[in-house]
């Protein structure tokens, strides 16, 4: 029973830090029908923001992950008005390619800054765990765990409770009559950018304590989150917290149940399960209505 | 009208001088032209494999340099042309394929690990061009029956870990683990050591009481780790390549446990990388095979190393040595031969013949499988020692891992 609530916790914390990793894909392509290949990349990028201030400034790595993602949130506004905004109008996959190409970019340029060596961030903490009885749970997911809930619900407050957040949606919804109304859309969709990189910028400070990495681990990590967004509802925030739950348990139980051979295949098993009955994924289709409904 | 003139000249001035470019460029596809010999590679420079592909590029480079230095290659420069595969299995295809009919080199050194110098070393077959390979040591490489592959280290993977085995076989029955638990990642070079190791093990009398195998895009451990743990064994063998090998590591120390004694492969031989991933006290008696010793003192290894130390500021990684190697491997055959041109005689010869390397001496069977046997390594006071054979030992072996906590 121990091992099962063990891998239970772990599970738990794996899928809080692909829940941050993966909301603000998700609210990219809510609001703009953007799909991010770069997500990664911006991930993998703040993971090595975050390594330069702990290992230059001292800072802990967690706290510098608000000053990470302000960081990342300047780059992804930018990037929206250089790249993004030329080409919003195309075909959806005009803006694949054009993501692809700026993830290529980035791994390049983060290969000369950073150099391709394997790169680690650890903090005092990064290996200790606390104990309640047989079950372990490792200090460092612990808080990453905990700082992805608190970006998560600042990310749904702005969202649901603030003008800006009503703007996005309005200018999710229907972006002629948002611009009658005074919304600006193009300057909620850069911002709207910013916050979803942000998000990522937060998830690869936490990433980065946990593993380490190298410029080419954004494959990994867009892999993982593509998958997480779809199953969830492409779009959905809740959505998307919802697939990293179920991807973060089916990767442990996986594991420890079946083998960790399978560890990696089962989740994306699940989602081609899932998206056989739901196309849309779990929560797609209701809260993109919600969205038209705000 | 002079300027219709003027402009008519400048024209004819600036196509004769793009004509001239252009002959140039063509003279320059080819292999061997005039003054240099083309050696062509491809490395994951970007990507999973990023970390040992680098490090063999500085190798490759500082090769190249050296020959370069001493008069080059039977009297010619050699121009390396390094392409980067990104570690892909499809991009490495596409890459030697280009490099032998784009860029017409005359020889070919080849890239990093079994997974991506499987496919290679096939292209290289089918071009009927001798292929020296720094990494790749899986026993499939050697069971196509390929006559121009050759893999310049010591040993294929399935002995690597034999040594060590033969150590835990030859330590009194109180000492020696009773135990093992055997995790490897799913890839050709790592798992086939650990085979190796468990099988010579299991013959020695240690009970096996974990052994699976973990996809390579593996990020998260703990549960792996927290497996083990339940098993409790004496002795992890873990079947790595880096991040895996620093992942599973971490992972054990965040579950809290540490076996009696450790053995990894490839991760620990990255030098300063592996410290400060496992941070450099939690290193303590890590145990790993080894190709290659800085401290070695092989035919050209103090020049090799001071010129290394030059260029790039840091000892040699294990893995720019064998790159090194390598290419010292394909120089040898080619002043044996005394030609580039026919790549069956450069085959020919290497099978026949012993090479001196920096990794020690070389000799190959008819597949192009070493014959020779690894070195042990063990991290001990923050670096790493050579602890086996006792001839080539700098320090004695300690028989256990006691990682002192995060730094």
């Amino acid at each position: 029973m121990s091992e099962l609530i063990q891998n239970l916790v772990l599970g738990l914390l794996l899928g809080g830090v692909y829940a941050l990793a993966a909301a603000g894909l998700s609210l990219i392509f809510g609001v703009m029908r953007v799909i991010n290949i770069a997500h990664g990349a911006f991930l993998v990028l703040a993971a090595f923001i975050t390594y330069t201030l702990w290992h230059a400034v001292g800072l802990d790595p967690l706290v510098a992950t608000v000053l990470t993602m302000v960081v990342v949130f300047a780059l992804g506004w930018l990037t929206y008005q250089a790249l993004v905004r030329p080409i919003r109008t195309a075909p959806m996959s005009s803006t694949v390619l054009l993501t692809f190409g700026l993830a290529l970019v980035l791994e390049g340029a983060m290969g000369e800054i950073w150099g391709n060596s394997s790169t680690a961030i650890r903090p005092s903490y990064a290996d200790e765990s606390f104990t309640l009885g047989a079950i372990f749970i490792p200090k460092a997911q612990l808080y990453g765990g905990l700082l992805a809930i608190v970006v998560l619900v600042v990310l749904w407050l702005v969202l649901t409770k603030t003008w800006l957040g009503r703007a996005i949606r309005a200018a999710a919804a229907n972006p002629a009559s948002a611009e009658l109304v005074g919304i600006k859309v193009s300057a909620v969709a850069a911002t709207v950018f910013g916050l979803g990189i942000a998000a990522a910028g937060a998830g690869g400070s936490i990433t980065g304590v946990l593993y380490p990495f190298v410029p080419g681990s954004h494959y990994q990590w867009i892999a993982r989150m593509l998958a997480i967004v779809v199953l969830g509802g492409l779009g959905s925030l809740n959505g998307a917290v919802l697939g990293a739950v179920i991807f973060g348990l089916a990767e442990v139980l996986t594991s420890a149940y079946v083998s960790p051979e399978w560890a990696t295949a089962v989740p994306y098993a699940i989602v081609f399960a899932v998206l056989l009955f739901r196309p849309q994924g779990l929560l797609g289709t209701r809260l993109r209505e919600d969205a038209v409904m705000a | 009208m002079w300027h219709h003139s003027l402009r008519r000249g400048v024209t004819a001035v600036a196509l004769a001088g793009l004509a001239g470019l252009g002959l140039v460029a063509c003279g320059q596809s080819s292999g061997a032209s005039g003054d240099t010999i083309k050696v062509g590679t491809s490395l994951p420079l970007t990507g999973e494999f990023s970390q040992p592909g680098a490090a063999a590029k500085q190798g490759y480079e500082i090769w190249e340099q050296m020959v370069n230095a001493d008069g080059g290659l039977l009297g010619k420069d050699v121009d390396l042309v390094v392409k980067d595969d990104a570690s892909n299995q499809n991009t490495i295809v596409s890459d030697y394929n280009a490099l032998i009919s784009q860029s017409k080199v005359s020889l070919l050194l080849g890239t990093f690990s079994s997974l991506l110098n499987l496919p290679a070393s096939a292209v290289a077959e089918k071009n009927q061009m001798l292929y020296v390979e720094p990494a790749g040591g899986s026993p499939e490489m050697f069971s196509r029956g390929f006559k121009y592959l050759f893999f310049s280290q010591q040993a294929v993977s399935d002995q690597q870990g034999i040594p060590y085995a033969q150590y835990i076989a030859s330590l009194p029955t109180a000492q020696r683990p009773k135990t093992a638990a055997y995790p490897t990642l799913d890839d050709p070079f790592a798992a086939p050591v650990v085979e190796g190791a468990r099988k010579a093990l299991e013959k020695a009398g240690v009970k096996t009481v974990y052994k699976q195998t973990y996809a390579i895009d593996t990020k998260n451990f703990d549960t792996i780790a927290a497996a083990i743990k339940s098993a409790k064994p004496d002795l992890v063998f873990h079947g790595a390549q880096f991040e895996d090998g620093v992942g599973l590591t971490r992972a054990m120390l965040k579950a809290g446990f540490t076996p009696k004694t450790y053995f990894e492969t490839n991760a620990p031989s990255f030098g300063d990388q592996y410290a400060k991933g496992i941070g450099a006290k939690n290193t303590e008696g890590v145990t790993f095979a080894v190709s290659y010793s800085p401290e070695a003192k092989t035919p050209g290894n103090p020049e090799f190393v001071a010129a290394f130390k030059k260029k790039y500021g840091e000892l040699p990684a294990e893995d720019a040595a064998d790159a090194y190697a390598a290419g010292e491997v394909l120089a040898a055959a080619v002043k044996g031969v005394g030609s580039a041109d026919d790549q069956t005689k450069l085959a020919d010869w290497l099978r026949g013949h012993t090479v001196q390397t920096i990794l020690g001496p070389l000799k190959w069977d008819k597949t192009g499988a070493p014959i020779g046997s690894y070195l042990i390594g063990q991290w001990q006071n923050g670096q790493a020692r050579i602890v086996l054979p006792e001839a080539a030992a700098t320090d004695k072996i300690k028989p256990t891992w006691t990682p002192a906590g995060a730094q």
